[in-house]
Order: C-alpha cells, then structure tokens, then sequence
C-alpha cells in the first residue's frame, strides 16, 4: 500500500495493451511508480487489462526490487460501486477511483466496499468546484483525493488551472489523506505539484505519445518528485 | 436522431453478465420499439466486446445504446462506441461543460444520437442551456446506490416536462423499475423508459415482461 512519506508518480495507460506491455517492460523499476489502467483503456478492454498489467508490472518489479506493485483501476465509478470495486478487486487492482460528483450514497458504498476488499479508495474531483464540500459529507475519508482538471476542460480552456490551492487546504484538514493532482502534463507543472506538497502525481501524455522514449521520460519525471 | 419522436420506447439495460445478456437478448420480442443498453458495468468488466456483442446477438437494426457515462475524452467514447456499432452513447451531465459539448459535437459528426445523463444533476435544465448544440436525449436518472440507501428519494417526474416546455428534446426516464413508476413516467410525457432489474436474469418470465412493460408503455 502507498506509504504517507513517499512521493509517487502515477502513469496513466491508455494505448493498446500490446502497446502498454512494451512499455511497461521498459519502465525504470521504482517503488514509486505507480500505474493505472486508465479509463478509455478500461472501456476498450475491460477489467481483463488490470489483470495484464498487473502481471506485466510485477514481473518487472520481481525481477528488480521485489516491490510490491501498484495498479489503479480508474473506473470512474458513478453508480453500483459494489459492483465495480468488486470487479477491480477481483481482477488485482491495489486501488480503485470513484468521481466526487456520484451521489453521496455511492461514494460512502464505494469508500466501504474499497475497506472492505483491502484496496484503497480514490475520489476523482474532476469538475467538483469544492471539493472541500464533498469530503465533509462523507462517512468516512477515501484513502486518496484527486484532485484533476479535465483533458477536454484543459484544451478547451487554456486559462483553467490546477487547484494546486486545494491540496493545503485538504491535507491541514484530513491529516491521513493523501493527494493527488492530475491533469498537468509537463515537467513544470508537475515540479509545481509536488512544491505544493502533492503526494501522487498522475500523468499520461508525454508518456502515452512517445513510448519509445518512456524510460528517459519516466527517469526525469521521477527525478522531480521526491 | 435515430429515435422517432412520436413512439414511446422501451430501453432494457443489460447489466448482469454476456451470457445472461446473450439468453435475455434471444428471448424478448420483437419490436421496434425496444432498446438495448450495453450497461455500464458490462463495458467495464468485457469493454468494447460487450456492445459489438450485443449488437451481434439482437435482430438487425436494433437500436443499441452504449452507457459509457463519458466525463472527459469525449472524442475516444465516441469513437469506440461507433466502431462498436451502437446507435447512441451516453455522457454524463455533471461532466464539465467542455465534455459535453465536445460529446455532443462528434456525435453529430459521426452520425450518433447523443444522451446526457443527468444522474446526481439537481436542476438539468441550466446543464442544457449552457450547452452550444443540444442532445438528442436526456436522461432523468436516479441511480441504483441512491434508490437503495435512500429509500425517500423520488424519481424527479416533474422535470420531465420542465425539460419538454424549454426544448424540443427527447426525455427518458431510468431508476423506475416497477410498473408503477413506468405509469408515472409515461403519464408525465417521458419518450423512453429504461429498465434493468427484471432484465438482470434471464428466465420464462422474461417475454412476458417484456410484452408487460411494451403494453405500458405507448
């Protein structure tokens, strides 16, 4: 599970698996990378691909450090979250997301079933203006709040930014959360993410556009993030 | 649009596994007047197979609804929809309004019906009107983990003709599944009714269901 000192980098797959198993055969062994199954690649293939991953990512973390390797499920859960985390669980996903926009009484289940199964939870706040708001309903905190802007927000609207004001704001609160900011690409945004005390940085596209060339990205993104 | 707008439909969501969906399939009747969803989480746990697969198995010219519940990369939902051969997909109306339009846009372009499914939206009407381009469809939608926990929470009927005075726009209803809440949704004006819980299994009852809700639905 994921440690509250460390710092991780978290890549997002979304190629095809043929694709994604060479790359993942190519990345530096890190305890702290972590890599999800990302959600378009879910849609595609189905819960099928985190089985795949996960077997290509321990294979490669055996070989090396013998680390236990970490696998996000990025299911977006909007309804039926038992149903779904069951599903990720089952298939060997170490963590699963919910969207802080579901209704309340999705979130709580998912939260619970997560605990329940030994996986940990993570809420996507994409298009959440307050995220703030929606962790004080909850019964109990998820394992992981994301904190991410849009890939379509991002391109449509230059202006919009990272909340890298929320991750302070969140953590002075709920001391035994961890944060993680996506939707920030490049090399500065994630040095600005982590200067604003991030603990997960989730990234994919300079790593889903240039494969060949994963195991210099994935060095110098880890450099960054310590 | 697919849909013609005087019918009323009924949309049977599939949510259970391939197999049940392949025997549930076989077994309904036919009309033209019935829909299929590929369910959310059927495309989560089979992905894309599980609406080329669907497709594969209902009578020709089915319409079939892909429920990817699109948030962001719009254009991939789409595009993997099409080319799974569904006849509409669905995005969410809590996604950002860039999504949306963006998923109504290649939609269109692609020759798909679009649906915003207004699951956890308290007031869809000023989702819709932020919009640049409408859907074909909006989905009024209480979902299964709020009807379970909540018992009180109430299918939002009353919008559905709050949603039809301000737009020439299709309205479906999903979250009801027992005949009297169908009733409801019909007599309210909803154009489709969407249904899962006695779909989840297939077994003899199945046709007759089917015929039950079609009768109910006109």
């Amino acid at each position: 599970m994921l440690e509250k000192n460390k710092k991780y980098l978290q890549i997002a797959f979304n190629r095809s698996l043929k694709e994604i198993s060479s790359m993942i055969y190519s990345l530096p062994p890190s305890d702290r990378i972590i890599i999800e199954a990302g959600y378009p690649l879910l849609k595609t293939y189905g819960i099928g691909a985190i089985r795949k991953i996960k077997r290509w990512w321990e294979r490669k973390s055996f070989r090396s450090l013998s680390f236990a390797s970490y696998v996000v499920a990025d299911l977006k859960c909007m309804d039926r979250a038992f149903t779904e985390v069951e599903a990720a669980a089952y298939a060997g996903a170490s963590a699963a997301t919910c969207l802080g926009l579901a209704p309340l009484e999705t979130i709580d289940a998912f939260i619970r079933r997560c605990e329940e199964l030994g996986i940990d939870s993570i809420l996507d706040m994409i298009n959440v203006e307050f995220p703030f708001e929606i962790l004080s309903k909850l019964k109990k905190q998820p394992r992981v709040v994301m904190l991410h802007r849009g890939v379509d927000e991002g391109e449509e609207n230059k202006e919009k930014e990272l909340p890298l004001h929320e991750i302070e704001r969140i953590k002075s609160v709920y001391d035994e959360v961890l944060v993680a900011i996506a939707g920030g690409e490049t090399i500065e945004e994630v040095i600005s993410g982590v200067f604003n005390d991030a603990d997960i940085v989730v990234v994919w596209r300079p790593f889903n556009e240039n494969p060949e060339r994963i195991l210099y990205i994935t060095s110098e993104f880890l450099k960054e993030i310590k | 649009m697919i849909l013609e707008k005087r019918k009323k439909y009924l949309q049977i969501a599939l949510n259970s596994t391939l197999k049940e969906a392949e025997n549930i399939i076989k077994s309904l009747p036919i009309s033209e007047r019935i829909i299929i969803e590929a369910g959310t989480p059927l495309i989560k746990i089979y992905g894309k197979e599980a609406i080329s697969k669907i497709k594969r198995w209902a009578p020709s010219g089915t319409y079939i609804v892909a429920d990817t519940k699109c948030v962001d990369l719009a254009f991939r939902d789409v595009d993997m929809a099409v080319k799974a051969g569904a006849k509409a997909v669905t995005c969410l109306g809590v996604a950002p309004i860039e999504t949306i339009d963006r998923f109504i846009n290649e939609c269109q372009k692609r020759k798909i019906d679009s649906m915003i499914d207004m699951m956890n939206v308290p007031d869809p009407v000023s989702v819709l009107k932020k919009l640049k381009k409408l859907p074909e469809v909006v989905i009024l939608h209480r979902g299964v983990d709020e009807t379970e926990y909540s018992k009180e929470k109430q299918l939002p009927f009353y919008q559905i003709n709050q949603i039809k005075d301000n737009f020439d726009i299709m309205v479906s209803v999903a979250g009801g599944d027992t005949i009297d809440e169908i009733q409801k949704a019909i007599f309210n004006g909803a154009d489709i009714v969407v249904v899962w819980k006695a779909f989840y299994r297939s077994s003899r009852q199945t046709p007759q269901l089917a015929e039950e809700f079609l009768k109910e639905i006109r």
